[in-house]
Formats: C-alpha cells, structure tokens, sequence
C-alpha cells in the first residue's frame, strides 16, 4: 500500500496503522509529508458504486466523489428507457471503472467487475447495432451500408 | 488512434431553442476553460509524462473530453436549430450570428476565438499535473455559472453530467499527483524533472 511505502521512504520509523477512512474520505500519508507539495487523498480501494444507470444519471459511478452543485434542481434526465441510454449507462461504467484503474491497479474487484461491464457491453452493442444500425464504420451490417444513415448523435433523434 | 463510435456519451436532448444560452455555452466549446483545451492539453502533456499511470490517465481524461467537446457542440446545435427573424437578433447571439450564422465556432463566450495561449505543456509533471487540477476546477466553475444562468432543464441536465465529471478528473489528477511522488525523490522534489532528466 501507498502509505507503508511512504513510510519506508521517510526512513521507516516505526508502523503506523493505515487510516480508516469512510466513502466520502480517504487516505493522506498518516505522518509527516514533504513541503510544497498538493495531496489529493487517494480513494479507498472498493469504493462504494451506483449501479450503471444511476451512475449515468449522477454522471459519477462512486457516491463518495458525487458532489452536486445547488441549482441543480431544474433537470430532467431524458425518461426514455431505450437500448441507446441502456448502452450508454453501460459504457459509462466502464470509462469510470477504467479511470478508476488508473490510479488503482491493485485493486482486484474493481477489475473483475471492469470486465463483466465490458463483456455485458460486447453482448449490448451487437443487439443495438442489429436494431438501430452501426455505431462505428466497421460494423458489419445486414442490408448494405448504413454508416451514413440519419440521424447523427447530435441531431434530434439521434439520442433515442 | 482513435476510433469514431456513434453515439454521445450522455444523451443531449434540447426540447426548444434557445440562441441566447447558447452564446453562452459556446464557452465550454472554446473557451479558455473549454472542452476543446482540455482535451488538447491533456493528450498533448501525455507525451512527456514519465510514469504509466499518468500517460493513462492523460489518455483517457484527453479522450473522454473528446467525448464532452461533441456534448457541447450537440447541445449548441440544438439550441440554435429553427431560429427565427427575431431569434437571431437575440442580444447576446447576434454577435454570433453575423460571424458564424449557426455554425458551431470553437470561441470563448466573451469572443475570444480558441487559443492555445490558454493552456501550456510545460513538460514537468508536478507544473503539468497542478496545471491539470486548476483546469479541472475552472472547468467546474464555469459549468456551475452556465448553471446559474440557464432555466432550461434539458440543458442543465447534460451541464451538471459534465460538472460532476470535472470534480472526478480532479480526483483522479490528485491521485496521479500522489502516485508520481511515491516514485520520485521523498527529501527534495524538485531535485530533477523526472519528465526530462535521466
């Protein structure tokens, strides 16, 4: 762990128990720090997770970094419950989980949930792909080529 | 590489138009605290970082603004679809107008076209991850002060996604920050620049 080895690094004296941090804290080095130097406290390991579609909506996975700003209440997150918004909760998950990674490898669960996101997505996309059309250029699709098929993600409709 | 896939990351779904907020919005476009600047910053410091977790988080915070620069541009296009007479003499948007008629122009809501004197790579991992975190935050800021303006819950909705992924990369950012120090010098930092010296 990152605070045993800072310890060792500052001449190792004496153990330290790791801090005990809740969801919403986390880790800055248990005893002294070098000078002029910014801490980010690292996020505990196995944080606490939205399931993926209210992370899409929070637009964070972890609760413990879901930090709102108080105007907020004049939104409303698109009702449709469609195979794209499914796709996309989906995909969110794993672009948080894989930055997740980043900055904690070690972490096992993490990684194993990472790839059941990944493999759950593989299955997701072939079945939007086969109803609403191809996603990327590549795809292979029955019926000729539909790359260029309207609308695009940005224009009415093409977020449904 | 990069691979196009079709879809946003967030679904933008603008009910009614709205030119004068998105001559504000714009900014997040090409502003100096803009999508477009993030991610150029981002996946041009990647280069020069010497420990692989910060080239990933470079890459994918980089790639992921990407993914934000074409939110924003979809919810600038939505919001200046149909514009009547009177809606592009909007007084806000008219400045716009005649310069870009709908087109969606990476520029600073205050009219600054897109610059890259708004961002740096200095080639330094502590001045270029400390760079990060503020951009992070300004980013935040901005997107909190499109909040005070807007009373469009459609708009808001995809502005407090974005928001909320600001204080994430902020996050994440920190955390590279710690684990770069762990591998670099404990007694004195700013000994050598670990992205530069041998």
């Amino acid at each position: 762990m990152y605070i045993e080895k800072t310890m060792m690094a500052d001449g190792g004296a004496g153990a330290q128990p790791a801090c005990q941090c809740s969801d919403r804290e986390g880790a800055l080095p248990c005893r002294c720090a070098p000078l002029a130097f910014p801490y980010i406290p690292m996020q505990n390991n196995s944080p606490k997770r939205y399931d993926q579609r209210q992370a899409l909506e929070r637009g964070t996975l972890f609760p413990g970094l879901d930090l709102p700003f108080h105007r907020e209440l004049k939104a409303r997150f698109p009702s449709v419950n469609s195979a794209l918004v499914e796709l996309m909760a989906l995909d969110f998950a794993i672009d948080e989980m894989g930055l997740y990674l980043v900055t904690h490898k070690d972490d096992q669960e993490a990684l194993e949930l990472y790839w059941s996101y990944i493999r759950l997505a593989k299955e997701g996309r072939k079945k939007y792909e086969a109803m609403y059309g191809p996603l990327r250029q590549t795809t292979i699709t029955e019926g000729g080529y539909r790359w260029l098929d309207d609308p695009w993600p940005w224009e009415k409709g093409g977020n449904s | 590489m990069f691979v196009y896939e079709k879809k946003l990351q967030y679904p933008v779904k603008i009910a009614n138009p709205n030119p004068k907020l998105a001559s504000v919005i714009i900014s997040q476009y090409g502003g100096p605290d803009g999508e477009l600047g993030a991610s150029l910053r981002y996946l041009s410091q990647r280069f020069s970082m010497p420990y692989p977790e910060l080239k990933g988080l470079l890459t994918d915070i980089g790639t992921e603004e990407l993914g934000h620069l074409e939110m924003i541009g979809a919810i600038v296009y939505q919001l200046t679809r149909g514009l009547s007479e009177e809606d592009i003499r909007t007084a806000g948007f008219d400045t716009y107008f005649v310069d870009h008629t709908a087109g969606v122009y990476p520029t600073a809501a205050s009219g600054w076209p897109w610059s890259a004197a708004s961002m740096q790579v200095k080639g330094d991992l502590i001045a270029d991850l400390t760079e990060d975190l503020a951009a992070e935050q300004k980013a935040r800021v901005t997107y909190d002060n499109i909040l005070r303006l807007s009373d469009d819950p459609d708009v808001n909705d995809v502005i407090k996604f974005l928001r909320q992924r600001e204080i994430v990369h902020f996050q994440r950012f920190g955390e590279g920050l710690r684990l770069a120090k762990e591998k670099m010098d404990q007694k004195n930092l700013y000994f050598i620049n670990p992205s530069f010296d041998k």
